[in-house]
């Protein structure tokens, strides 16, 4: 019976079968466990009151969102030391998020189900988005500007409502002159220094020249001071709004309206509003700046960096891969050296990707780079410009460590492509390059996009070499401006994989920003499958058009 | 060319059907002489019952001919066949219909008989100048079908050597007829019976001939009609 | 090679009529091949082959596979230069200039040796940019010139009316046979003065192979044709000389209906008719 069911295969398909559902298994393990963790983060919780028995007995209000909870034995609580009621099964505790971190030190706590006299719900919970300190939960009392009471009570909320998107209009216009156009005259000051200084190291700094800079500088810096009066009104009118609020323990706080990002009234929110909600912290998170050691606010410059730095990697590695296998493959004398050579990239992808990053640090950044530097921009010397770590350095590092898989899938592609094709094309008098450049590579690309897909992917997700070699934790802008020469290959930049690494453990507030983990994690996969999905869309075309002569 | 076996084709079947069309060739020859040999005894002896069999037996001629023709169109419509196999198909078309035209010749002869028989000078005669040139003819056909049968073309010569004998003993027949017409009127008859019969006999003899410049197309690729003694002579050595 | 017979198949009624002494015809010569030895490594495909290729006639090869009527053909327009093994000595003349002297132009050489291959090999482009290949390649690119050229070589191929009216669609979309045409039309496109098929029907359903075999009777109004087949009887319907090679050897070339009714040697012989070696 059994051996004929064993001769009969099916415990074979059963096996495979088996390896298919676990690694199935553990994909959608992967992606469900990121996908619902991280879309949860923008969700408006709702603000619970509770009264709480601490345990000197005292009975104290505390606001919070509950975050997690956990069951834990009655048997095993009283040994870590809970105080347990007798007909006590189990003990529930909940983790709180109690926000308020300047009141109280502490984001989060615990709470035992058992020590919780009551809790509600009340509406008038609000939670404040500041741009320091985490969130705020407490009860709106009034809203002043200038010292002045503009509304209290039940008129607050419409009045701080307005305030708010008041405020923030002002807070953007702070920021466009700050980022954009004060941005840009620091920009030309810096290159103007850096001009005088190589006229002076070129001994061509005369008078003339001198007084031409001069000018340009004094020019500047009259614009500099007309953005500088801007401001500082502009800060006037939004540093004299105030919030005041009255936190669990009774107290009540001046929260200035330059430091408030959003409020909300969770428990007031119907489903829509919530909707809503929860869309435009989505938005602020894909299109915002970091806040507060990147554990607030949104990403923005770590897709940006991440898109940017696989797109340059792959305009670099793609031609350089594609030109090597043609080499290997159509020039070169098949022998030995080839296949040494063959042997030689293999390896290479197989080399550590924080191998690549020291040989990128110690080869590029220091040697390249520096060189770079003492030919080219003698000017701004001590400070380096390309020997220190950047986009160019990063972007060139990767290539190199995915350059194998775009030359080994390129010359499978070459390899396939039938010997009549090429033979058809020399039979018309074109030249090996010609038949090269009008037939065999167009027929290969399916098979180079496919090498591109690979390398894409793998770079996209790579993060050990770039730490060394120009992903930092916070650019202070981005590698793409309005300031000529528009993209700045030397400037150091966020990256996705990193910034997950970053606030996961490098944070001063993990336990705060798991959430964000997951939700960067989520989007780093979408990033990835939305760059391969293109690639592939594009491969696929291209396959259907070159829908080579097979069988 | 001096391969003129009709086998080692990679295909047997082919040899097969080469084969069966050689040895229906053969066939129908041995049925000719036997025909002709037929005619001239029934002749000769003025024998009618034997002559009457000749009659009815150049059916048989008839149909193997038809038979043959349908075998060679066959194999050419499915095999396609090329150089010596298609020479030899050929060969055979125009040989058949040469033996069935021999075959016919000897009908000629045994109608003569039939007609002879009621004339009662001729019962006793044996007509020794017509068995000599049918031995003469008979064994140029006999040659001829050798050769064909061996595939050679050795004998070639000698065979049309041996038509300008029989050329020359039909104008020797022809005279001594003419001779005994003047004698004796009476002699008319049978000397214009015997004349109709030596007239079959020379042109058995031709047909003989074409069989043998066929035989020398079939095996040498060389057409040899209408070309002197000489020029036939070189080319059956393959000069 | 002999020079006698003029057309294959049909009776020239009138040299018949002229009488048995007329002279015979001259053709003219366009490729001559001398002396020509070619190794593959150590190994010889091709011994002392001498042979002429008369003008605007189709010259076929035939033998057994392994013969080396490929490798001679893809000596004509020096596609064995592909092959890194090959060593060729010995001179082939195209209008008595020998194609493997040092300054001969390789690419300029085939563009008046045109080739088309064992199977269909459209390039997977538009019909009409694989007619206009060679030309954009000879840096034509002029939209009346291109189309003109196009249009000509397509009727040439006998495939216009086939395909005029979707030139813009994908020339993998054709059947076999008109593949095969289109690989024809894109040969002569740049009007090639020889045109070198190597077994161009064996790929073809029947149908086919008698549209190329009726195309290849017209293209030898223009151009000189050689042709290599393993189809005995496709060597005798198409062409008027017939070249039998047997292990890298020519054994015996004439014209057709001469080789085929009355070889001279019995190799040719014994081949064309089956037997055994």
């Amino acid at each position: 019976m059994i051996s004929s069911w064993f001769k009969s295969g099916s415990p074979w398909i059963w096996l495979n079968a088996a390896a298919v559902s676990a690694c199935l298994i553990m994909i959608i393990g992967v992606l469900g466990l990121i996908v619902v963790r991280g879309i949860g983060h923008f969700w408006p919780a709702q603000v619970t009151q509770f009264s709480y028995q601490e345990a000197d007995g005292q009975v104290k209000t505390i606001f919070a969102e509950i975050v997690d909870t956990s069951v834990t034995p009655a048997a095993a609580a009283k040994i870590s030391g809970y105080k347990m009621a007798d007909n006590e099964e189990d003990l529930v505790q909940y983790q709180i998020k109690t926000g308020n971190r300047d009141v109280t030190g502490a984001d989060f706590r615990w709470l035992q189900e058992h020590n919780i006299k009551s809790q509600d719900q009340p509406t008038d919970l609000m939670v404040v988005e500041r741009r320091e300190w985490g969130n705020f939960y407490g009860q709106l009392v009034a809203v002043k500007e200038n010292g002045k009471t503009l509304a209290s009570d039940r008129q607050a909320w419409p009045v701080a409502k307005t305030k708010i998107d008041e405020a923030l209009a002002v807070y953007d216009e702070i920021a466009h002159l700050e980022k954009k156009e004060i941005g840009a005259i620091n920009y030309s000051l810096e290159q103007l220094r850096l001009k005088g200084r190589s006229l002076e190291l070129k001994d061509q700094l005369d008078e003339t020249a001198k007084v031409s800079i001069e000018n340009e500088k004094t020019e500047l810096k009259k614009q500099y001071e007309q953005y500088q009066i801007q401001l500082r009104t502009l800060y006037q009118k939004i540093r004299g709004a105030s919030l005041v609020a009255k936190t669990d323990s009774g107290k009540e706080v001046d929260i200035s309206l330059a430091k408030v990002v959003m409020i909300y009234q969770p428990n007031n929110m119907n489903l829509f509003q919530k909707i809503g909600h929860y869309f435009s912290k989505l938005a602020e998170f894909l299109t915002d700046d970091p806040r507060e050691a990147n554990t607030e606010g949104g990403i923005f410059p770590a897709i940006f960096g991440t898109i940017m730095m696989v797109l340059i990697m792959s305009i670099i590695v793609t031609p350089f891969g594609v030109i090597a296998a043609v080499y290997l493959r159509e020039y070169a004398k098949q022998g030995f050296t080839t296949q040494l050579i063959r042997i030689a990239v293999n390896n290479l992808a197989g080399v550590p990707s924080v191998v690549y990053g020291v040989f990128g640090l110690g080869f590029f950044v220091y040697i390249l780079g520096g060189n770079i530097d003492k030919l080219f921009y003698p000017e701004s010397a001590p400070a380096p410009v390309f020997g220190t770590p950047g986009l160019l350095w990063a972007s060139i590092t990767l290539a190199l460590l995915t350059l194998p898989v775009v030359i080994v899938a390129t010359e499978e592609g070459l390899a396939r492509i039938p010997k009549s094709i090429r033979e058809g094309s020399l039979a018309l008098g074109a030249t090996k390059f010609e038949t090269l450049w009008n037939t065999v590579l167009p027929m290969a690309s399916p098979a180079i996009m496919t090498g591109m897909i690979l390398a894409v992917a793998r770079a996209a997700g790579e993060v050990a070499p770039l730490m060394l070699v120009g992903v930092v934790k916070l650019a202070p802008t981005l590698p793409l401006d309005g300031n000529a020469p528009f993209i700045h290959l030397d400037r150091k930049f966020m990256h996705l994989g990193f910034h997950i690494y970053d606030v996961g453990f490098q944070s001063p507030n993990v336990e705060a920003a798991r959430p964000l983990v997951y939700a960067t994690a989520l989007l780093l996969v979408l990033v990835i499958i939305g760059l391969n999905l293109s690639a592939i869309i594009i491969r696929n075309n291209l396959r259907e058009k070159y829908r080579a002569l097979e069988g | 060319m001096d391969n003129t076996n009709i086998g080692h084709h990679i295909s047997g079947q082919f040899n097969k059907e080469l084969e069966d069309v050689r040895n229906h060739v053969l066939t129908m020859g041995g049925l000719v002489e036997e025909q002709i040999e037929q005619a001239i005894k029934a002749f000769t002896t003025a024998n009618v019952e034997l002559a009457e069999l000749v009659i009815k037996q150049d059916n048989q001629i008839d149909d193997l001919e038809i038979a043959l023709d349908r075998e060679c169109t066959q194999i050419m419509a499915l095999r396609q066949p090329t150089a010596f196999d298609l020479r030899l198909l050929l060969t055979v078309l125009k040989i058949i219909n040469e033996l069935e035209r021999v075959g016919d010749l000897a009908e000629v002869i045994a109608k003569m008989t039939i007609h002879t028989s009621g004339i009662e000078s001729s019962k006793n005669d044996p007509y020794y100048e017509v068995q000599h040139m049918a031995d003469l003819v008979k064994s140029m056909l006999h040659d001829a079908l050798d050769s064909f049968a061996r595939m050679t073309v050795e004998q070639v010569p000698a065979i049309t050597s041996k038509d300008e004998n029989v050329d020359r003993e039909y104008a020797s027949i022809l005279r001594q007829q003419v001779t005994y017409m003047m004698e004796d009127p009476r002699n008319i008859t049978r000397t214009l019976n015997v004349l109709w019969t030596v007239r079959s006999l020379e042109r058995i003899g031709d047909h003989a001939c074409n069989i043998c410049e066929h035989l020398v197309y079939m095996i040498k690729g060389e057409d040899v009609r209408h070309i002197s003694r000489e020029e036939l002579e070189r080319k059956v050595k393959g000069e | 090679m002999t020079t006698e017979q003029t057309r294959t198949h049909a009776i020239d009624m009138n040299s018949i009529l002229r009488g048995r002494d007329h002279a015979p015809e001259q053709l003219d010569i366009t490729i001559k091949i001398e002396n020509l030895n070619l190794h593959y490594g150590q190994k010889q495909a091709l011994h002392n082959i001498n042979m002429e290729i008369p003008k605007r006639r189709v010259t076929a090869y035939i033998g057994p596979s392994g013969c080396g009527k490929s490798t001679l053909l893809r000596c004509i327009n020096r596609m064995n230069d592909l092959v890194d093994s090959a060593r060729i000595d010995g001179k082939i003349l195209l209008d008595n200039e020998n194609i493997y002297d040092k300054s001969v132009n390789v690419a300029a050489l085939r563009r008046r040796v045109g080739m088309v291959f064992q199977k269909p090999n459209p390039f997977p482009k538009s019909i009409f940019e694989n007619v206009a290949y060679g030309l954009r390649i000879q840096g034509i690119n002029d939209k009346r010139t291109l189309d003109e050229t196009v249009e000509n070589a397509l009727r040439g191929a006998a495939l216009w009316d086939e395909v005029k009216d979707r030139l813009k669609d994908n020339a993998l979309g054709l059947s076999g046979g008109q593949q095969q045409r289109l690989v024809i039309a894109r040969a002569i496109a740049i009007e090639p003065e020889v045109l070198l098929l190597d077994e161009p029907a064996s790929a073809l359903d029947p149908i086919s192979t008698l549209k190329i075999e009726e195309l290849i009777n017209e293209l030898k109004e223009k151009y000189t044709i050689v042709i290599v087949t393993h189809n005995m009887q496709q060597a005798a319907r198409v062409s008027d000389y017939t070249a039998f090679m047997y292990m890298g050897e020519l054994i015996e070339i004439d014209s057709t209906s001469q080789l085929f009714t009355k070889p001279k040697k019995k190799q040719t012989e014994d081949y064309i008719t089956g037997r055994y070696g």
